[in-house]
């Protein structure tokens, strides 16, 4: 175990139902790091994997996040508005479909417009990988409600 | 109004007519079901009703099966409203409704097919035996293997609703078989009935699976599954790569010599 803990890539537990009772809603991450910076396609929690990319405030938003739509899955966080260097997002996003060969990616954003820009870089990658992918989509509104949920058209 | 959520449609509707009228008014197609064994209560689930339309509907099914009765409709299955009706399929469901476009082009060509099919002509009954490797080949060995090995086994087999497209698949063949025999005796009636019987019920399985079917089973497929049959889909594509354009041509090189004739045969 050495450099920083804040980036060390760490896997959980692999039994999904699992979850870690911490208060009284039991957290359904398995993995760390999560931020789309630290995180490498080729880690062992992504291969294969269902995977969630969720704008950083989802997870704020809405309430049953953790088991709705985080449990049994893999995640990554970004801002599309506020991150810098996001032609690193592309190439690591094309990273999980290619190298890591997940399963199938959902994006988690925010009715705001500027949360837009994260499903832009999925379609976008998806759309430069050579390995196609189902891609759905969730708009959360600032109360936490799912305002839309659809796949995205390949 | 328990019993009759239990009871097989065919049977509610072979006692009660207008029951079959009622279903296609909420645009359910049971009465010209081969099979008709699905309960009344899976019916009404697997259309994904409004509440407000759930609860129309069985209240007239219930004036119907009790006549001057006051009934206890069953609480709608759905409290929330029904998702919209403009019908968003998952990419493995997508990919099998593009299939079925290239099916219902070449069933769209079988008038004019038959019109103009001559049984003592080698000419077309070559033609027609392509149509027939195009059935057996691509609408059944590609896309419905793909339904029946791949899609299907998400679900539990013993759903009426699968044993009703079973039996749809099957009769198709049977009605294939019958043009391939017709063919060796030179039989053109044989030949029309069997092409035109297959054209109807794929016809009506086609809007089934479409309108319905995919649609309930997104509703049920998880994420992972979807994601699975997506790769599966994937790897039969690329084992079938050459065959699949061949039937697309096919398909295509139909419609440049029967276009003018199908205009013909529609006046």
């Amino acid at each position: 175990m050495s450099g920083c803990p804040g980036s060390r890539t760490m896997t959980f537990s692999k039994d999904e139902d699992a979850g870690a009772v911490v208060g009284t809603a039991p957290s359904r991450l398995r993995q760390w790091p999560i931020q789309l910076h630290l995180v490498s396609p080729q880690a062992p929690y992504f291969q294969g994997a269902d995977v969630v990319l969720a704008a950083d405030c989802v997870a704020f938003a809405m309430g049953s996040f953790h088991e709705d739509y985080l449990k049994g899955k893999s995640l990554a966080i970004a801002c599309p508005k506020l991150d810098s260097e996001q032609e690193a997002y592309l190439e690591k996003i094309r990273g999980l479909y290619e190298e890591a060969k997940i399963n199938t990616l959902t994006v988690m954003i925010m009715q705001v417009p500027c949360c837009r820009g994260l499903l832009g870089l999925a379609v976008e990658a998806l759309k430069a990988s050579s390995r196609k992918v189902p891609v759905r989509y969730v708009v959360v509104g600032l109360r936490g409600e799912v305002l839309q949920e659809e796949w995205v058209e390949a | 109004m328990e019993k009759y959520l239990r009871t097989p449609i065919k049977e509610i509707i072979g006692k009660n007519p207008q029951v079959g009228t009622i279903l296609e008014e909420f645009g359910i197609g049971c009465v010209p079901c081969s099979v008709g064994t699905c309960l009344l209560a899976d019916i009404v689930e697997i259309h994904n009703l409004s509440p407000e339309d759930e609860e129309t509907l069985m209240s007239r099914i219930a004036a119907v099966v009790y006549p001057g009765r006051p009934v206890v409709l069953p609480e709608p299955a759905r409290k929330r409203r029904a998702e919209p009706r403009k019908i968003a399929y998952s990419p493995p469901m997508k990919a099998l409704v593009e299939e079925h476009l290239w099916i219902r082009r070449f069933i769209a060509m079988v008038p004019a097919i038959l019109d103009r099919f001559d049984v003592l002509s080698e000419a077309d009954r070559a033609l027609m035996s392509e149509g027939v490797d195009f059935i057996r080949s691509y609408a059944d060995r590609f896309h419905h293997a793909k339904e029946e090995d791949l899609l299907f086994a998400c679900f539990d087999p013993g759903l009426d609703i699968l044993k009703a497209m079973h039996e749809d698949h099957k009769m198709g063949r049977v009605h294939v078989q019958g043009v391939v025999e017709a063919l060796a005796r030179k039989d053109p009636e044989g030949v029309a009935a069997n092409l035109t019987g297959y054209a109807g019920i794929l016809t009506e399985h086609i809007r089934k699976e479409d309108g319905i079917l995919y649609p309930w089973m997104d509703r049920n497929l998880s994420t992972r599954q979807v994601g699975e049959l997506f790769s599966k889909f994937a790897a039969v594509n690329e084992r079938l790569v050459d065959n699949r354009k061949k039937h697309e041509a096919f398909v295509v090189r139909l419609e440049e010599i029967f276009s003018e004739k199908l205009m013909e045969v529609k006046r």
